[in-house]
């Protein structure tokens, strides 16, 4: 098992340079914007973007500037370790900026994840076992709802009628735990539900038709046969069956959302990674866009290799010896 | 302990289990499937009973109502299944549940698919005990690795902690065997136990279901398609086609004093190992029929080389058996007994 | 209890949308309130003014050498950034007109014109983590820096060559020639060049004195924005845990927590700033603090200001159409629909260069048959302004609206009229009126992608058919630097606009339409005016040169030396000769800066001179927020 994961480990470390490689290229052959031009301001002569273009380091090679990258990134820089490098809009260290924006997304990607497996797992199995009657159907209504509305209008919907109509909720904007918990809570409990829906409803349809087809198998008669209770027949032995590819997606689900929810961040005003990544991309901010890309795909890598150990954990027929 | 034969048991009079009238109808949207149409039998205790018949004869049918296992919420039941005194079909829910497993258990035909996966084999033992039982963890573990031993798998500490797919398919069946023994249940039903097991391997499975059966003091049940089976391990055996038993005897009542044109057909179709390589299978002719449409009179008679026009109307009856030999068919005895030896006993 | 369970959520959604369907949305709002005018004695002092933006595009990181923008310069002159002269910071012709600041009068210009003499006011100090007197050396430290060229002094240009000696090195220069500090309180300035611009020129930002103990220690292009100590009446919140005995400690205590142009701006009050030494009238300073934070959900923040969350909203854009709609139609919320005629013009710029439009017919042509009333109504209708009909803004001259060469039945363009000058063009080889040649079709056209560009395309676009010009347009995020790359050879863009850097044509039409300032790269004369043979080859554009009005600049810079009348007829010539003989854009609007304020508020205005909310006027009632 731990030669396993070594593998896998240094799987995860080719694919984050190679993520990272094409990702730098792109900018350099197709970038969004020309950094220097837009950093030079309203009247940009030719000298004042050739320095520009030095104060930010772009006139060295792509060779170059691709290895000062990596050697930040694995020897840090003069901030520290690992070293994060200096954005080209604040002028000062990526690290505040990018360390509090990974925690705001990540509570967010966290509490939605929360939300979404119990919900979704409740509703498979509601769905599952009332097969065919409202319960089932209505379930699965809700599933068609929830994968079909788009998120940013089922955001603006929730903000129009619990903030703005009912003053159930207290609107947009990031209040941390410590600032005050309930708070807290109250202005990441719509964020986390309009997130979760999507992915609730996508898992209370893989639960169900899991659940389903583990109903057919031959062991559920078996479980019966020994005189099991019901219950333990569907929550010990269907349910544990049906888990394995829940295991998997959630892995991927929730490593992706780690590199930010960029629609829900935007419609609630949450100071995550998502908008950050996408403003700077807008503005040519080459550092902030390498650092969170090392840093998404490392989640999604990473988070794919702890859903791949749990999925052996639970099924021992994949398990290495 | 002394080995009891059945004409014992049935000399005790009290029966095991006595199954009287049954019926499991399923209504589909295709029609009224009649899975079991009025199926009499009974077991004694000490006994090995073998139940033949198709796919879709109603074998297995039968004895997942008896287990209670018939889940389908739809399904019509009629009739009385009397266990130990009681009837089982007016039973409830839970009830039923506490008998499952502990006073009848139930093997199934497919040992890989029949054991759950994810879970060590030791455990799916330990789980039937946890179930009827208010021992503790450890002493159901123990207890399951008490049953491993007993059905003859080596090593049976190292071999509770291991996971189904890392057994061969023989010993899968020998813990699923254990499973339904190990709360020492007074019936063993096994479906079809060595259909999905290699020749040898069947074999000893079907002795050690007659070992455990005399150790246990239990009575056994053998639901099969292959007559082999049945030959050399079942006292009693009944021959059921289209839901209903149309033949029941003694083992050497049937193999040598056949009555039922069906039951002739199964012989026929029996390879033999001295038959020369030229020598053609005779299969019964026809193909099993549609237990919604069932055909009308004799169930069989489509199929019957020896049809006669009242089979095609009026349906045979099984006149009672008392533990007699004894076929639901319209020839007269007399022809019976001329056919099987004209014709099957030359083939045999 | 699962059961249970979901039917509860169930009726817990059906009551939510029943209640949401049967809610009111007609204009109420929900603090209760609508905005005062203020008691008797004027709007009172106190309070914290909230702000919220959907983006700052800091292109410097907030230093003051090196920001350009509109925004920061509303920033730093109300709040920041004192200055040896500054302006009203109101709207309207007084908003452009000049005030001492940190200087005690206007300057003692000498004889020839080629002399300043500034005498600094007493008690002026920078505030914390300093806390000590501002001295001419401060000010000479601001010329300096900008004379550096690791800071990236993005308007530099404007004092290199002007002040004697100032011109841009690697290192930055010990001192410059051109400026006597002879001591503490006195500044002179020796000018290479009659420049009466100079007063206005000594109003930017990037001029304010800036302590070399601090700003020293930050020589790279915005790197100081987080450091910038305040020598005005306020400053960024936590400057005081800023500890400048060297510049180690500096980095090590800071950036300053109340500034980071990522996320927020947070704006206390200086505590060494005296009001004796300032103007009422210039700043009023009645708020305590300024919280300026980021939203990325733009309608938020419109609904956060109607509901008393907020007090105003700082953006590039006027508020959406829908919520504008709302303020003027209603009669409680109009009193909060705030505007101000934004000193720029939006227009759309045809390249002399770039067949069709190097022909002047089809220039002329299309400023004929343009639909200007269709793109007012695109941009939201009346209240976004004043539809353009020459070059320069109403602010900059006298000649506004009544100017309009091509004027046409309601704006709405005239076909007849317009068809009758493309037939003068070598492009309609027919005769008949309509673009025809292979060159009338599949012209580029750039524009943004946000609104209300992208509403007022398809009014464009249809305006331009009608004379048979088939254009493509290219939506880009990055439209400028597209139009600004001369290689691109945009034919024909409606992205851009112009605003006044201060308050003289010379910014405007001097700066745009000056041959000599082409470029290849961050080119902003996008017409191509006044493109040499030598720069044409030079920037491989094969058909040049084109129309010059080189001389005309250089003249009316000439006439303005000496006749402040005389420059402004002059430039108001100019810009007839280029609507009538040059023709190099079509424009079509002179915006209103507009925008909503919360019923909190007490006291606004708009700051003239940079096109912005004059932060230093600001005023809340505390007990109206919500």
């Amino acid at each position: 098992m731990a030669r396993y994961i070594a593998r896998r480990l240094l799987w995860v470390l080719l694919v984050v340079i190679l993520v990272t490689f094409l990702t730098f290229l792109i900018f350099f052959v197709i970038p969004p914007v020309d950094p220097a031009i837009l950093f030079a301001g309203r009247a940009p002569s030719a000298r004042l973007i050739e320095e520009v273009r030095q104060s930010l380091g772009l006139d060295h090679s792509f060779w170059a500037q691709y290895g000062l990258f990596v050697k930040r990134i694995f020897l840090g820089d003069q901030y520290g370790w690992p070293g994060f490098g200096m954005s080209f809009v604040t002028r000062s260290p990526i690290r505040e900026n990018f360390l509090s924006r990974t925690w705001v997304t990540g509570q967010l990607a966290l509490g939605a994840a929360v939300v979404w497996l119990f919900l979704g797992v409740f509703i498979g199995i509601t769905s599952a076992l009332k097969r065919g009657r409202w319960q089932d159907r209505a379930s699965m209504g809700f599933a068609l709802f929830g994968v079909s509305a788009p998120v940013f209008w089922l955001g603006l919907m929730g903000l129009y009628i619990f903030w703005e109509k009912l003053h159930w909720l207290p609107g947009t904007g990031y209040v941390s735990f410590s600032e005050g918990p309930s708070q807290w809570f109250l202005h990441f409990l719509l964020p986390w539900v309009v997130l979760a829906l999507l992915f609730a409803a996508f898992y209370a349809r893989m639960v169900r038709g899991s659940l389903l087809e583990a109903f057919g198998q031959d062991w559920m008669r078996t479980a019966r046969a020994k005189g099991l209770s019901e219950r333990k027949v569907v929550y010990k032995h269907a349910l544990r069956a049906s888990l394995t590819p829940v295991v998997s997606l959630f892995g991927a689900d929730l490593g992706t959302l780690l590199g930010g929810a960029i629609i829900t961040e935007t419609v609630f005003n949450l100071p995550g990674l998502g908008t950050y990544v996408v403003r700077s991309v807008q503005n040519g901010d080459l550092p902030v866009i390498m650092d969170v890309v090392v840093f998404a795909s490392l989640a999604v890598a990473l988070m794919s290799l702890v859903a791949d150990i749990l999925y052996a954990f639970l099924d021992p027929r994949v398990r290495f010896s | 302990m002394t080995v009891r034969s059945s004409r014992d048991a049935v000399a005790d009079g009290k029966a095991l289990l006595e199954v009287r009238d049954l019926k499991v109808h399923f209504p589909t949207p295709d029609g009224l499937v009649k899975a079991v149409d009025g199926v009499n039998f009974k077991i004694h205790r000490g006994e090995t009973l073998g139940v033949v018949g198709e796919s879709g004869s109603g074998k297995s049918v039968t004895f997942l109502t008896v287990m209670g296992l018939i889940t389908s919420k739809g399904a019509r039941l009629e009739g009385e299944v009397i266990f130990k005194g009681r009837d089982l079909l007016k039973l409830p829910v839970e009830e039923m549940r506490h008998i499952r497993g502990k006073e009848m258990g139930m093997v199934f035909q497919d040992p890989m698919t029949s054991l759950h996966p994810m879970y060590r084999v030791g455990y799916q033992i330990a789980e039937a005990v946890l179930a009827h039982e208010a021992a503790g963890k450890k002493a159901a573990w123990k207890l399951a690795i008490d049953m491993l031993g007993r059905v003859g798998i080596p090593k049976p500490e190292e071999a509770a902690r291991r996971y189904p797919h890392e057994f061969s398919g023989g010993m899968r069946q020998r813990a699923m065997i254990a499973m339904s023994l190990v709360l020492n249940p007074d019936l063993l039903i096994a479906d079809e136990p060595t259909t999905a097991l290699d020749v040898t391997v069947q074999a000893q499975i079907l002795d050690l279901i007659d070992r455990l059966k005399t150790e246990f003091n239990a009575a056994v049940a053998i639901v099969t398609h292959d007559l082999g089976v049945v030959a050399e391990h079942c006292e009693r055996i009944h021959v059921m086609y289209a839901g209903k038993i149309v033949e029941t005897g003694m083992s050497r009542d049937l193999f040598y004093r056949g009555r039922h044109p069906y039951t002739w057909g199964l012989l026929q179709s029996i390879p033999r190992l001295d038959a020369g390589e030229t020598q053609r299978l005779l299969p019964i002719k026809g193909l099993p029929p549609s237990l919604i449409f069932v055909p009308p009179g004799c169930a069989f008679h489509p199929r019957c080389p020896y049809v006669m026009d009242v089979c095609r109307t009026e349906v045979p009856t099984m006149p009672p058996t008392d533990g007699r030999h004894a076929a639901a068919c319209h020839l007269s005895p007399e022809e019976q007994e001329r056919i099987f030896v004209a014709k099957v006993l030359q083939q045999t | 209890m699962r059961k249970r369970t979901l039917g509860v959520f169930a009726l817990l959604l059906a009551f939510a949308l029943v209640v949401a369907a049967c809610g009111d949305d007609s204009a109420t709002t929900t603090s209760g309130a609508t905005s005062t005018t203020g008691g008797t004695a004027g709007p009172a002092v106190g309070g914290t003014y909230r702000i919220e933006t959907d983006g700052i595009a800091y292109t410097s990181g907030g230093d003051p050498s090196g920001e350009y923008l509109g925004i920061s310069f509303g920033i730093f002159t109300n709040l920041l950034a004192r200055t040896l002269l500054t302006y009203y910071h109101t709207g309207g012709a007084n908003g452009n007109s000049l005030a001492p600041d940190l200087a005690a009068d206007f300057p003692v210009i000498s004889a020839d014109g080629l002399t300043y003499t500034f005498t600094l006011k007493d008690g002026i100090m920078f505030g914390p983590p300093l806390s000590r007197p501002i001295t001419s050396k401060d000010v000479e430290f601001a010329f300096r820096r900008m004379a550096t060229e690791s800071v990236v002094a993005q308007y530099e240009f404007y004092y290199d060559g002007l002040i004697e000696g100032l011109t841009l090195s690697a290192d930055m220069p010990a001192s410059i020639a051109g400026i006597e500090t002879p001591d503490d309180k006195t500044i002179i300035f020796h000018l290479t060049k009659v420049s009466p611009d100079f007063v206005y020129l000594v109003a930017m930002p990037a001029t304010s004195p800036m302590p070399e103990e601090v700003a020293g220690c930050f020589l790279q292009a915005g790197e100081y924005g987080r450091y910038v100590v305040s020598s005005g009446p306020y400053m960024y919140e936590g400057s005081d845990q800023l500890d400048a005995s060297s510049c180690e400690a500096l980095t090590a205590s800071g950036p300053v927590s109340g500034f980071d142009p990522e996320d927020h701006s947070y704006f206390v009050r200086n505590p060494d700033y005296d009001p004796a030494t300032d103007d009422p009238a210039v700043r009023a300073n009645y708020v305590d603090r300024i919280t300026i934070d980021l939203n990325t959900n733009a309608q938020d923040i419109y609904a956060k200001i109607r509901a008393g969350q907020l007090e105003g909203a700082v953006s590039s854009g006027n508020p959406p159409a829908d919520v504008l709609q709302a303020y003027a139609t209603d009669a409680a919320l109009q009193p909060l629909l705030r505007e101000g005629g934004d000193d720029r013009t939006w227009y759309i710029t045809m390249n002399l260069t770039a067949p069709p439009f190097d022909d002047i017919h089809v220039r002329k042509a299309a400023n004929l048959i343009m639909d200007k009333a269709g793109i007012l109504q695109a941009w939201g209708g009346d209240i976004s302004g004043v539809i353009a009909t020459h070059i320069q803004p109403p602010g900059l001259t006298g000649l506004g609206a009544d100017y309009d060469p091509y004027a046409t039945e309601g704006h709405r363009g005239d076909l007849a009229l317009a068809q009758a000058e493309m037939k003068l063009s070598k492009y309609d080889t027919d005769g008949d009126g309509l673009c025809d040649a292979p060159e009338c079709s599949g012209v580029i056209l750039v524009n943004r992608t946000t609104s209300p560009w992208v509403e007022s395309e398809p009014v464009v676009v249809a305006s331009l058919a009608a004379i048979g010009i088939q254009v493509q347009v290219q939506e880009a995020e990055n439209h400028y630097t597209i139009i600004q790359t001369v290689a691109n050879e945009i034919p024909i863009g409606m992205d851009p606009g112009w605003g006044k850097d201060y308050p003289d044509s010379s910014s405007f039409v001097g700066f745009l339409f000056d041959g000599r300032g082409i470029k290849a790269e961050g080119n902003y004369n996008y017409s191509m005016v006044g493109l040499s043979a030598a720069q044409a080859t030079e920037f491989g554009v094969a058909s040049g040169p084109t129309t010059s009005v080189d001389a005309d600049i250089d003249n009316c810079k000439q006439v303005a030396l000496t006749d402040e009348q005389g420059g402004i007829d002059c430039w108001n010539a100019l810009d007839k000769k280029l609507m009538e003989e040059v023709v190099p854009w079509v424009p079509y609007l002179w915006p209103n800066i507009l925008t909503t304020v919360g019923p909190a508020v007490t006291s606004w205005d708009f700051d003239q001179f940079a096109g912005t909310t004059a932060f230093s006027k600001l005023a809340v009632d505390p007990s109206l927020q919500g």
